[in-house]
C-alpha cells in the first residue's frame, strides 16, 4: 500500500513525466499542404488498414487512420478550399484515455496515446470523447482478397472485430530507432531518424516529426512558428500536433 | 385503501399464493410467447451479431454509440422506481406502498439484468468483459478507476446486490408463508428460501430493523447509479452531452420512466393476476401525483437545458441544439415532448387519475416519451460534434430494432418467471395495513 | 511404490518406441502439413527473416519516371516509398505510385497465359507458355516470310528506355513499321507547342521551386500534370521553402482542381478562352513597357488586337485582374506560366500553350531558375520508337483494321478501348484483326478482344530503365529491377518479345541473342559505360552496374543542360492566331461545357483496379468508389438538381448516366466529371463502377498536333429523377466558425 501511495506522490509531482527523454510531436504546415492524400495511403500501407468495400464505406465504416478534412471558404468565384489532415493528435490531455475502463488506451512516456488491441473491449467510449474523431472501430473482422494480405507489415498486428484502433505515430518505426540507438549506445534517437509513413510520403513536405523535448529538433523550432496553432484550442486537449496556417496572400 | 372491501387474513394468503400454486394454460402460454419472442428477436441477433462483428447493428464512425446504449439507459431508469420508491415509501411510512412495493422491486431487478444484458449486447467483444471488473489477476492490471464506466460497473453492480438483497429480504416471512401452504419439494425448497423463518418476535424485529437500514442505504445508492450513468455522456466533451444538469436530469427522468413503469406494472397485476382487491384507487391516485409532480421536475430541467444551451452560445452546442429541435431527429423530439411534457398533464384531473384505463394510456406513452428521449441524446449529439467535416449520421439497424423489442420479452419472461417463485404482493405486509380483525365475526 | 525391474524397464521402452514411431506416422501421414511461418528455412542469402530490405526501382503507375524504394521482408513487398537520392522523387511519392503494391499482389492479375475463343466474353481457357509462342511465332513467321510484315503492329502505351528500344528493333527486324504508342495523358500538344516556341519538343524543366509567380493555365501540376510529385514538393519549397519569401500562385480553371485549391487566386475563364486571357496578359506586359525586347515592336503589333477589355469581354475575367495579374507576373523576380488540363484539350490546344510560352519568354525567364529550363534530347538509351501520338495515331490504326490492313495486333500497356472516346470504334475496328494479342498484367477493356493473352510481370517484377521526361535539367537514367520473385506463371514483356523473337526465327535471334531482359539491359549498359561513362571513373562496369542498381538511379547533376532556349517570336506569332478553343455542339440545344478531368488517384482509368485507389477519397470532393458529376449550386439550383440525382449527360457523341454533385468551385454553365471509373472488365474493383467520360467526348483534335481535344464537348443535362447514393466521407464543408483551419482564417 504505502509503494501505491508512494508512486503515486511521485506520478503527481510536476514535472514527473518530463524526466523522460521524448515527447513526439508532428507539425502540418497548412501552407504547403495540397491534400493529395498521399499520406493516406501511405498510412494504409504501413498499418495494415483494411480495405472494406463499397457497402461498408457507405456506412461510414472506413478506416483512415488519417483522413484530410475539407472546408470551403467564401462563394463562388471567390471561393477557396482549405485542406487539413486529420489524425490522433496525441492529446496530453486526452479525452480518450479517462474514457476507457480497462486501460486499453492510455498515455505512455513519450507523450504518445496509445491504444492496446489486445485489451480493448470495445467499449467504444474513447472514440464518443474524442472531440477529432480520429478513432476508429473494427465493426467487422476484415479480411484481404488473396494475395493481398502478403502486403501486410509484419511489424504491425492486424486487428479484429470488436477493436479500436488509431494513428499510433507508427511506433514500430519509433521502436526500431530506438533499438538502432541503444545499439549504438545513444540515449536518445537523432532527429529525423524516426519519419512515421504519413510524413515520409508527403509529396511537398508539409509535415515534419520529431522530439519536441529536444530544443534543436527540427519540430521543435517549427512549433514556435507564429503561424502555429492547434485544432479545438479551446477545448484544452494540448495536442502533440500544431498545425500551421495557411498564409492568405 | 381496499376498493371491494377488506379481505380477511386467511383471504389474503390465498389470493396471493394462489397465483403461485395455480398454474393455468394462459400462463404457459404466455412464457411460451415471451421466451420466444426473446429467443428470436434478442438472442438470435445477437449470436448472428457476436459471429459477424458490431457492424451489424447500424452504428457507423460517426455514431459509435447507438441504440443499445439508449436501451441501456431506458432499462436502468426503468429500475429506478421499484427499490427507489418503495426505500423512500417505506422510510417516510407510506400505507400505500405495501401492495406494490413487491412487484416494483422486482421490476428493478429484471429492468437492471436487462440493463446489463445491453452492456454485453453494446461492447464490441463481450468475450472480455470480464476485465472490466477489479479483478485480480497475473498480469497486475487493474480497471481504469478514471473512467466514468468504470464507475458505472460499481454502481451497477451494487445497486443490483443491494436491491436484490432488499427484495429478498422483505420476501422471507413471505416465503415462509409459502412453505406453509406447499407440500413436497416446493416446500423443502421454501424452507430454504424461508431461512427457517418462524415469525418469532425477535424475528420480526431484526427484519424490520435491517429493512429499514437497507431502506436508507439504497437510496443515495439509486440517485448514485443513474448520476453515473449521466456521467458517461456528461464527463464526455460531446457538445448536448457535456452538461451539468445531467446527473439530476436522468435522476429525474429515471424516476419518472419507472413510476409510469410502475402504474403499467400494476395494471397487468391487476388485470391478470386478479389484484383487484389489493392494488386500488389509492394507488393510482398517488402514482398520479408522483407522476405530475416528475413531469413538472422533467419539463423544467428540459427548459434549462435549452436556455443554458442558448445561453452559451457556443458554434458546438448551438449547432448540436438545432440538429435536435429542426434536423432529421426533431419529430421524435416533438413526439418526446408531447408524451412527457404535455400528456402527463392530464393526470390534473382527478378523473383521470381514477381510470385505470387512461393511466395506462398515460404511462405508455411517457415511457415511449422516455425511450426516445434516451435515444435522441444518444443519436442527434454525438454524429455532430466538432469537426463539421465528420459530421455523421446514425439510422439504427433492423438488428437493433429487433434486439430492443426482444428486450421487453426478456423483461415480461424474468417478470413471468418472478410471480411463480415469489409472492407478487407483499403478504405479510398487507395483513399489517388490514383492521384488527374481532373474534368469531 | 513396487520396485521396476530391469525387465520390465526394456519393456517400458520398447512400448514406449513403438508409441513414439506410431505418434511420428500420425504426424507424418495422418495430421495435415504443418505450414511453415517462414516460408523458407534456409533462406536465400539476400534476406534473412525479420529484417526488412529496402530495393530501389522504378514507379510505373504514370509516366513521370519516380525513383522508388520498396520495402521487401521474407520475399515479400510491404510498402513503396520514395527513392531519397532519386532527382524526380526526392524520397517522396504520391498515392498512385504508393498504391503500386496493389498492382503486384491484385487478385485480379492474369496468372498464366490465356486462349480466347470467342472475343468480348470473359471465357478463357489456359495455354502453356510453349504453346502460346508456338503458335503466335509461327503466325508471325509466316507473315514475315509472305513478306506481310507490314501487316503487323505494336501498340504499347507511354514506352520509355530499353524497353521501347526491344520493341523496335523487334519490329524492325520483323519489318514492320507500324510500332506505335498510345497513351491519354501524354501531353502530346505541349510537346507540339514547346517545339514551336523553343525548337524543341523533348519537355523542359519549369522550375517551380525557384520560382516567385506561378501561373498556371489548367496544368493540375499538384495532381495529374507530368510529375506531380516532384512538383508537389517544388510547390512545398514555393511557398514556405525559402526564408521570408512565399511564391505566388494563380490558377485558371473553370472546375478547380487540387492546384487550384492550392492557389492563391483561382480564375475561371470562360472554357476554351485560356490561351486569349494568356495573349490578353501578354499585351498588357507588352504594352506597359515591361517587355524590352528587341522584337517588342512584333509582339506589340502581333498582341495588338488582345487589349483586356476585349479579352476581359470573351473570358469573362474582369479588365482589373488581366492587369493586375500581368502586372506582378511582368514584376515578379522568377515568374512562370505553364499550361495543360483543359487548356491543352481544345481544338485550338497548341496556339494556346504557345500562347502561355509567350508570357515566360515576355517576363524574360526562359533559362533561369524559377523559369523553363530546357532539357537536352536524352541520348542514353535514346528515344527508339514515336512518342505517342495522341487523337491522330489512334484514328490512323482505326483505319487501317476497319481497311483490314492489320493481320496481327500486339497491344501491351495499353487501353484505348477505354481511353478513346465511343466514336473511334477503336473495338469495332479490332473485330477486323484476324489475331490480337495482349501483353498483360490484367484484363481489362481492350485485352477482352485478345485472342491471347501473355501474362507480364509487374513493373515490380521485371527488370527495364528508364529516363524520366520531363528531365531534371541535367541528364538521369533511372534502372529498375526485380524486388520479388514473379508471382505468377508469367514473364516481364522484354522477354516475352525475345522469346518470340527466338520462335520466330531468321536473323532476329542473331541480332536479338540476348536471353532476357535482364541481359539485354546489361549488355547495352555496359556498352554505354565503355563509350561514355567511364570518363573519369576508375571503377569497371560491374562495380559501377552495382552501384546504380543499389542507387536505382544514374545521373549527372551539374552536367549541362539543353541550353538556352531560343524564342524567336514570329513562328510563335503565327501560332497564336487562334487563340479560342471550339466547341462540338451547338450551344443552344448544348447549354454546358463537359469538362472530363484526370483524377489524381485514377488518371486515365487505369489505377481503377487497385482497392487503395478506389477507397482513397477523391480529394476535393471525397467521393469514394464511383462517378459524379460536378454542377455549380447556382445551376444546380436553377435545375432542381440536388447531390444524388442522376442525370443524364448528352453529347453528340453518346450519353451518360451519372448522378449529380453540388461543387462550389466550379463555373456555372461547366460540369465535370472525372475520368477513370466506368470499366466494363478491369478486375473486382473497377468492373461496373461509375461511369468513364471520355466516351461521349466528341472526336475533335487540335490540328497541329493530333491530341485529343477532349475539353471541346457541349453537352446537355437532363434530370432523369432517379437517384444514386454517393458515397463521401465529407459531412460538412463548412468550418462553421470553428477556427479549423487556423485562428483568423476561418471565415465560416
Amino acid at each position: 500500500m504505502s509503494t501505491f501511495v508512494e508512486k503515486l506522490r511521485q506520478y503527481s509531482k510536476p514535472g514527473y513525466y518530463d524526466e523522460f527523454d521524448y515527447h513526439w510531436t508532428m507539425t502540418i504546415d497548412l501552407d504547403r499542404c495540397t491534400g493529395c492524400e498521399a499520406c493516406v495511403v501511405a498510412c494504409q500501407a504501413e498499418n495494415n488498414l483494411p480495405i472494406v468495400g463499397e457497402e461498408r464505406f457507405a456506412q461510414s465504416r472506413e478506416i483512415k487512420w488519417i483522413r484530410i478534412e475539407r472546408y470551403w471558404e467564401g462563394e463562388y468565384p471567390n471561393i477557396k478550399m482549405g485542406f487539413i489532415p486529420m489524425l490522433c493528435q496525441h492529446c496530453d490531455d486526452a479525452p480518450c484515455e479517462t474514457a476507457c475502463p480497462v486501460y486499453a488506451t492510455y498515455h505512455n512516456q513519450d507523450g504518445l496515446n496509445t491504444q492496446i488491441y489486445n485489451r480493448c473491449i470495445g467499449t467504444r467510449t474513447c472514440a464518443v470523447y474524442c472531440p477529432y474523431e480520429v478513432r476508429y472501430f473494427n465493426w467487422f473482422t476484415y479480411t484481404w482478397d488473396e494475395p493481398l494480405e502478403q502486403q501486410l507489415n509484419p511489424d504491425v498486428s492486424v486487428r479484429e472485430k470488436g477493436v479500436m484502433e488509431k494513428c499510433t505515430f507508427c511506433i514500430q518505426r519509433i521502436r526500431i530507432a530506438k533499438d538502432n540507438a541503444k545499439d549504438d549506445d545513444r540515449r536518445r534517437v537523432r532527429d529525423g531518424e524516426v519519419v512515421p509513413a504519413c510524413v515520409q510520403s508527403c509529396p511537398t513536405e508539409a509535415m515534419l516529426f520529431g522530439n519536441s523535448k529536444d530544443p534543436e529538433a527540427k519540430v521543435s523550432k517549427m512549433m514556435k512558428n507564429t503561424r502555429g496553432y492547434t485544432v479545438l484550442k479551446d477545448l484544452n486537449t494540448t495536442p502533440s500536433i500544431v498545425y500551421l496556417k495557411k498564409v492568405h496572400a | 385503501m381496499f376498493d371491494h372491501g377488506q379481505p380477511s387474513y386467511a383471504e389474503v394468503n390465498k389470493d396471493i399464493l394462489s397465483t403461485m400454486l395455480e398454474t393455468g394454460p394462459k400462463y404457459w402460454m404466455l412464457l411460451g410467447m415471451t421466451m420466444s419472442v426473446a429467443g428470436i428477436c434478442f438472442f438470435m441477433p445477437w449470436i448472428y451479431q457476436l459471429f459477424v462483428g458490431v457492424g451489424a447493428a447500424g452504428m457507423n464512425h460517426n455514431a459509435v454509440w447507438g441504440s443499445y446504449l439508449s436501451n441501456f439507459i431506458f432499462w436502468i431508469g426503468l429500475s429506478h422506481s421499484g427499490t427507489l420508491l418503495s426505500a423512500v415509501l417505506h422510510i417516510t411510512n407510506s400505507p400505500w406502498r405495501k401492495s406494490i412495493y413487491r412487484s416494483a422491486e422486482a421490476m428493478t431487478l429484471f429492468s437492471l439484468m436487462t440493463a446489463a444484458l445491453f452492456v454485453m449486447v453494446h461492447v464490441g467483444r463481450v468475450w472480455f468483459v470480464h476485465w472490466s471488473f477489479p479483478i485480480p489477476n497475473e498480469m497486475g492490471l487493474w480497471p481504469n478507476f478514471r473512467s466514468p464506466l468504470m464507475f458505472d460497473v460499481m454502481a451497477i453492480t451494487t445497486y443490483l446486490t443491494a436491491s436484490s438483497i432488499f427484495i429478498y429480504m422483505g420476501s422471507v416471512p413471505d416465503f415462509a408463508a409459502v412453505r406453509d401452504a406447499s407440500t413436497g419439494l416446493r416446500r423443502r425448497l421454501y424452507t430454504i428460501f424461508s431461512f427457517g423463518w418462524r415469525g418469532t418476535a425477535r424475528e420480526w424485529h431484526t427484519l424490520g430493523w435491517a429493512y429499514t437500514f437497507f431502506a436508507v442505504f439504497v437510496i443515495p445508492l439509486a440517485v448514485s447509479v443513474h448520476s453515473i450513468v449521466s456521467w458517461d455522456f456528461a464527463l464526455s466533451a460531446v457538445p448536448g452531452f457535456h452538461h451539468t444538469i445531467f446527473a439530476p436530469y436522468f435522476v429525474c427522468g429515471a424516476i419518472y420512466s419507472g413510476t409510469a413503469g410502475i402504474v403499467t406494472v400494476m395494471y397487468c397485476l391487476r388485470k391478470f393476476l386478479g389484484f383487484e382487491r389489493y392494488i386500488g384507487q389509492v394507488h393510482l391516485d398517488s402514482l398520479g401525483k408522483l407522476l405530475i409532480t416528475l413531469s413538472l421536475i422533467w419539463s423544467y430541467i428540459n427548459i434549462l437545458e435549452l436556455f443554458t444551451t442558448w445561453f452559451g452560445g457556443t458554434s458546438y452546442e448551438l449547432e448540436a441544439l438545432s440538429f435536435r429541435l429542426t434536423g432529421f431527429y426533431a419529430p421524435l423530439y416533438w413526439e418526446m415532448l408531447i408524451f412527457c411534457a404535455f400528456v402527463p398533464l392530464l393526470m390534473l384531473f382527478k378523473k383521470i387519475r381514477l381510470s385505470w384505463n387512461k393511466m395506462l394510456l398515460i404511462s405508455v406513452l411517457i415511457n415511449i416519451g422516455m425511450l426516445t428521449e434516451r435515444f435522441i441524446i444518444v443519436a442527434t449529439s454525438q454524429p455532430r460534434k466538432f469537426l463539421p467535416g465528420a459530421f455523421g449520421f446514425y439510422v439504427p439497424s433492423w438488428i437493433e430494432i429487433s434486439i430492443s423489442v426482444g428486450s421487453f420479452a426478456i423483461f415480461v419472461t424474468l417478470f413471468l418467471i418472478f410471480i411463480k417463485w415469489v409472492p407478487a404482493i407483499s403478504i405479510y405486509e398487507v395483513k399489517e395495513t388490514l383492521k384488527p380483525l374481532r373474534r368469531n365475526v | 511404490m513396487s520396485k521396476i525391474s530391469r525387465r520390465d524397464l526394456l519393456q517400458y521402452i520398447g512400448a514406449g518406441g513403438i508409441g513414439v514411431a506410431g505418434g511420428v506416422l500420425y504426424g507424418e501421414g495422418v495430421q495435415r502439413k504443418v505450414e511453415l511461418l517462414i516460408p523458407q528455412v534456409i533462406p536465400p542469402e539476400d534476406y534473412s527473416p525479420g529484417v526488412a530490405t529496402w530495393y530501389n526501382t522504378v514507379c510505373n503507375q504514370c509516366s513521370a519516371g519516380c525513383g522508388i524504394s520498396v520495402r521487401i521482408r521474407e520475399g515479400k513487398a510491404k510498402k513503396i516509398e520514395g527513392n531519397p537520392v532519386h532527382p524526380v522523387s526526392r524520397g517522396r511519392l504520391c498515392a498512385r505510385g504508393q498504391a503500386g503494391l496493389n498492382v503486384l499482389y491484385n487478385p485480379d492479375r492474369i496468372r498464366t497465359p490465356l486462349q480466347r475463343a470467342d472475343r468480348g466474353s470473359e471465357n478463357t481457357a489456359e495455354i502453356s507458355w510453349d504453346d502460346a509462342l508456338t503458335t503466335i511465332g509461327s503466325r508471325i513467321g509466316r507473315l514475315k516470310i509472305e513478306g506481310n510484315a507490314g501487316r503487323i503492329r505494336l501498340l504499347t502505351g507511354r514506352t520509355r528506355g530499353h524497353l521501347d528500344e526491344l520493341f523496335a528493333q523487334f519490329m524492325n527486324l520483323l519489318g514492320s513499321e507500324h510500332y506505335q504508342q498510345y497513351d491519354f495523358t501524354y501531353p502530346s500538344a505541349l510537346a507540339a507547342a514547346n517545339k514551336t516556341s523553343f525548337g524543341t519538343d523533348v519537355l523542359p524543366y519549369y522550375d517551380i521551386e525557384n520560382a516567385d509567380f506561378l501561373l498556371s493555365f489548367g496544368a493540375d501540376y499538384l495532381g495529374t500534370w507530368l510529375s506531380p510529385v516532384h512538383y508537389s514538393r517544388a510547390y512545398g519549397n514555393l511557398r514556405q521553402g525559402r526564408q521570408g519569401q512565399r511564391g505566388k500562385t494563380v490558377q485558371v480553371e473553370p472546375r478547380m482542381s487540387l492546384s487550384g485549391a492550392a492557389a492563391d487566386e483561382w480564375i475561371a475563364a470562360r472554357p476554351g478562352t485560356e490561351g486569349l486571357l494568356a495573349l490578353g496578359i501578354a499585351h498588357v506586359l507588352v504594352s506597359s513597357g515591361s517587355y524590352t525586347g528587341n522584337d517588342r515592336d512584333e509582339w506589340s503589333s502581333a498582341l495588338q488586337a488582345y487589349s483586356p477589355s476585349m479579352v476581359s469581354a470573351e473570358t469573362e475575367v474582369s479588365e482589373d485582374t488581366i492587369v493586375r495579374i500581368a502586372e506582378e507576373f511582368g514584376a515578379s523576380t522568377a515568374s512562370l506560366a505553364i499550361a495543360g488540363g483543359a487548356t491543352a484539350a481544345g481544338t485550338n490546344a497548341v496556339a494556346s500553350i504557345v500562347a502561355v510560352n509567350a508570357l515566360n519568354h515576355l517576363a524574360g525567364n526562359l533559362g533561369k531558375p524559377g523559369g523553363v529550363i530546357l532539357n537536352s534530347a536524352q541520348t542514353f538509351p535514346a528515344a527508339a520508337g514515336s512518342s505517342p501520338a495522341g487523337l491522330q495515331g489512334a484514328l490512323d490504326l482505326v483505319a487501317a483494321m476497319q481497311a483490314g490492313d492489320v493481320e496481327v495486333l500486339l497491344v501491351h500497356d495499353t487501353n484505348p478501348v477505354f481511353s478513346l472516346p465511343d466514336n473511334v470504334g477503336f473495338r469495332q475496328a479490332m473485330e477486323n484483326v484476324p489475331l490480337i494479342i495482349a501483353l498483360s498484367s490484367f484484363h481489362d477493356e481492350t485485352t477482352v478482344m485478345a485472342d491471347f493473352i501473355l501474362p507480364t510481370n509487374t513493373y515490380l517484377e521485371s527488370w527495364g530503365d528508364d529516363v524520366p521526361d520531363p528531365g531534371v535539367g541535367f541528364p538521369v537514367t533511372s534502372l529498375s529491377q526485380p524486388v520479388v520473385a514473379p508471382l505468377y506463371d508469367t514473364l516481364p514483356v522484354g522477354d516475352i518479345i525475345l522469346s518470340l523473337a527466338r520462335q520466330i526465327g531468321g536473323e532476329l535471334p542473331i541480332h536479338m541473342p540476348w536471353a532476357s531482359m535482364e541481359e539485354f539491359i546489361k549488355d547495352r549498359w555496359r556498352e554505354e559505360f565503355d563509350e561514355r561513362m567511364s570518363e573519369g571513373q576508375d571503377q569497371n562496369f560491374e562495380a559501377f552496374w552495382q552501384a546504380v542498381l543499389e542507387a536505382g538511379v544514374w545521373g549527372q547533376p551539374g552536367a549541362a543542360a539543353g541550353g538556352q532556349p531560343e524564342s524567336s517570336s514570329s513562328p510563335t506569332i503565327a501560332a497564336i492566331a487562334d487563340p479560342v478553343s471550339k466547341f462540338a455542339g451547338d450551344e443552344t440545344d448544348y447549354p454546358f461545357v463537359l469538362h472530363p478531368y484526370l483524377t489524381a488517384t485514377f488518371l486515365d482509368g487505369r489505377g481503377a483496379n487497385l482497392p487503395w485507389l478506389q477507397e482513397l477519397p477523391d480529394p476535393m470532393t471525397s467521393v469514394v468508389y464511383g462517378s459524379w458529376a460536378e454542377l455549380n449550386p447556382v445551376t444546380a439550383d436553377e435545375l432542381g438538381i440536388e447531390e444524388g440525382d442522376v442525370l443524364e449527360i448528352e453529347s453528340p457523341a453518346g450519353s451518360i448516366r451519372v448522378p449529380a454533385f453540388i461543387f462550389p468551385a466550379i463555373r456555372p454553365g461547366v460540369v465535370a466529371v472525372p475520368i477513370g471509373q466506368g470499366h466494363t472488365s478491369y478486375g473486382r474493383y473497377a468492373s461496373d463502377r461509375g461511369v468513364n467520360p471520355i466516351h461521349i467526348v466528341a472526336t475533335l483534335m487540335d490540328k497541329q498536333s493530333g491530341d485529343l481535344a477532349w475539353a471541346a464537348t457541349r453537352v446537355k443535362i437532363t434530370n432523369t429523377g432517379e437517384r444514386l447514393r454517393i458515397v463521401k466521407t465529407d459531412g460538412v464543408t463548412r468550418t462553421l466558425g470553428r477556427q479549423i483551419l487556423g485562428p483568423g482564417n476561418d471565415h465560416g
